[in-house]
Order: structure tokens, then sequence, then C-alpha cells
């Protein structure tokens, strides 16, 4: 291997071991310092790559992997090939109303999927739940307390993070829309939850538990925390 | 119970769902499709498990898939890299994000701006720690395209860097 051939190596793979390209370093000490410069700038480059993921990836794509898990065992137990054609044509179905669906049917639809997640009770920490709202483009104001999940969970074509709020009076699932905003403040009874739906910012915040009686307060954290204003 | 196809799966998100994010913001270049890629990526991969061998393999296997995913999702969006901003700012990440120096700062602004063509090669060696003929396997050309890429590659970025690209450039040689 000649000074060329090393150089043009070196630029297509600088940690090359082949034993032509290591005899080459060792007898020739400009091609060894381009080898040492060609190493530290592949430092610098990966160091630049290393974009931080986010809080709670794998704990997230664990969650989806378990959900989609149970869901699969309903459809099967209900018994082979005729279940699944049916769930088929209700796929089919629903896919194609699924964004003249309203977002509280939704997200009830996703918590009941999801609904392991109210058994949580370890605090997650402010930093997770910062970074989650900022993968969606968002700056929380402040961190609202007694949060024990938090995920970047998709719902349907939306994108949302989906938390989970414990404490007196049992847990409270607090669901924020990041890509639209619904027109009213509502409250709502589906399928024996209380839920609430509120325009905040430029999404909305679903609130879903067994029983209500803290959504004021979880509202009012929540508009601390993301009102613009 | 806890099956050990289970037990291997959980391992394998753990250990390599922050690699797989970081090859997949750089392909698609926004941080929540990212996110959903790898989370799609894990889900096509339990249903293959059974065709990972060894584990020593999992990282590169598991990026083929993602790509695949890619392509079947996003093919017709090339790279925007609009939210990498946003998350820079420093009051939105703060303490958790490590300090990029300002040669990193250069670095992921030249990366942007790099020719798919040459940006695709280099990532999977530089992130997914493919050879190059894994690489040219991968995207269907020869291993001596490859090299060419992976070289130009580099010196592109070294352009772009405004730096001295003299080091890559064979023909300055003594
Ligand atoms: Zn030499
Ligand atoms: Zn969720």
């Amino acid at each position: 291997m000649n000074c060329l051939d090393f150089r043009r190596r070196l630029g297509a793979e600088p940690h090359c071991n082949d034993a032509d390209f290591l005899r080459h370093r060792q007898d020739c000490p400009g091609c060894a310092e381009a080898q040492a410069r060609a190493l530290a700038f592949e430092q610098t480059l990966r160091q630049a790559l290393a974009v931080p993921p986010p809080a709670e990836l794998a704990e997230a794509v664990l969650l989806a992997h378990a959900t989609r898990q149970q869901r699969l065992r309903r459809v099967y137990r209900r018994g082979a090939l005729l279940a699944l054609a049916a769930s088929l044509v209700l796929a089919f179905g629903i896919g194609l109303r699924v964004e003249a669906r309203p977002l509280t049917d939704q997200a009830v639809e996703h918590l009941r999927a999801e609904a392991v997640t109210l058994t949580f009770t370890q605090p997650v920490t402010a930093q997770a739940v910062r970074d989650a709202f900022a993968s969606r483009g968002l700056a929380l104001r402040e961190v609202p307390d007694g949060i024990t999940f938090v995920a970047c969970c998709p719902m349907g074509r939306h994108r949302t993070v989906h938390l989970v709020m414990s404490g007196e009076g049992g847990a409270v699932s607090v669901i924020y829309v990041v890509d639209v905003r619904t027109g009213a403040r509502e409250d709502f009874q589906h399928g024996g939850w209380q839920g609430r739906s509120v325009p905040l910012g430029a999404g909305t915040l679903i609130l879903l538990a067994q029983d209500g009686s803290r959504f004021d307060a979880v509202e009012r954290a929540w508009r601390a925390a993301l009102d613009a204003r | 119970m806890v099956s050990s196809k289970q037990r291997q799966f959980d391992a394998l998100v753990r250990s390599l769902s922050g690699d797989l994010f970081r090859y997949a913001y750089w392909l698609c270049g926004d941080e929540a499709l990212a996110h959903d890629l790898v989370q799609e990526t894990f889900l096509r991969a339990w249903r293959a498990l059974d065709d990972l061998r060894e584990t020593a393999a999992a990282k590169a296997w598991l990026i083929t898939i993602l790509r695949r995913e890619h392509a079947r999702l996003y093919e017709r969006k090339t790279p925007q890299f609009t939210s990498v901003d946003e998350i820079d700012v420093p009051e939105e990440r703060g303490a958790h994000l490590p300090e990029f120096s300002g040669e990193e700062n250069l670095i992921r602004n030249a990366m942007r701006r790099l020719d798919p063509k040459y940006r695709d090669p280099l990532l999977l060696q530089v992130l997914g720690g493919f050879s190059c003929d894994e690489i040219a396997r991968e995207l269907k050309l020869t291993p001596a395209a490859v090299m060419t890429q992976v070289f130009r590659a580099r010196q592109k970025l070294k352009a772009l860097l405004g730096g001295d690209s003299r080091e890559g450039s064979v023909h300055e040689l003594p």
C-alpha cells in the first residue's frame, strides 16, 4: 500500500484495520499523523450526531408493544379466522371514519387500550415531562405535581402527550392533543368515564377519570403549565 | 409469566432504542417522526424476532427494518430538519442536553445540508456501524461506489465546515 492508497482508504474508512493499512501506517509518519487527525474528526462527528433520544423512549415502545399484544390476544380469543376477518373489516371501516370521530371518543379508546398506565405509582421526573413536551415542540412553564406516567402517544392521526396524575380520589388521565384545538370547553360522560375537554394553547387538553372531582385543580395546573399568557 | 422471547425483546428495546432514534432522526429530520419510526420498527421486529440469530447483529438488523418502514411511510417526504432548531433552544431541553461545542453545531448544520446521496451511506457507517460491503448490499450499490461516497461525504462535510479540506483530497498528496 502506498500513501495514495492509504489516504483514499482513510477517507472512506478511518477505523480501517486491514493488515496492509496498519503496516503502511507503521512505516509512514505522515500517514500516521493523518490518521490521528481523521480519527479526531470522526470523534467530533459522532458527538455531533448524538442527538439525545426522548426520555422514556424505551418505556413508550414497550408499552405500545404490550398494548398491541393485548389487543391481538383479545382478537384471537374470540375465535380464529372469523374474528380476524371481522376485525379487518372493522379496522377498514374505522380507518375511513377515524377523523370524523370526536377526540373524546378516541381518548377513551386510547385509555382503555392502555389501562395498565393507571396502575403506575412511581413519580416520573419533571425533566421527563419537559422532554416529552419538548419533543412535541412545546416548552412547559412549570411541571404539575403528581405525574406517574408520561409518553408521547400517537392517537389516530394526532400527536399527543399522555400523562397520568395520581392522588387523593384516584388517578386522572391527561391527554394533551398537540395538533388540534376543539371549539368549546365541555364536560362529558363516556363509557363509565367522566371527562373534560378544554381548548388550550394550540391544542386540546382531555381529562378522564372514574371520578371527576379533581378536574378543576388538574385543569388549573395545566393552564399554568401550558397557556401562553 | 415472561417468555424468553419477551425478555430478549425488552433487552433489545432498552439497549438499542437510543441508537435507533439517533439514526432515525438523521434519516428523517424530525424528532416526533423519528420517535414513531423507532416504535414501528420494534413492533415489526417482534414479529420477525425468530429471524434474528445473533444478538451482535441486532443493531444492523433493526436499522434495516427501520429503513424499510421509513421508505414505506415517509418516502415522499425529504428531510426538513425543522424541529431540531427548536430542540436546540437551551431553555427547552436545558440541563438535559449535552453541551454541543461550536464545532459540533457546525457539523450538525453541515450534515443537514449534505446531499442524501452522501449522507445516507455515511449515517449507515458512522451511526449504524455498517461495513462498506454491508452498506453496498443495503443501498444496492457496488462496494467501490460506497467507498467513493463515504470518502466524498467526509470531504464535503469538511468543505461545508469551511475548514481545511486538503485532508481528504488525494490530489495534493506528495
Ligand atoms: Zn504514507
Ligand atoms: Zn398513551
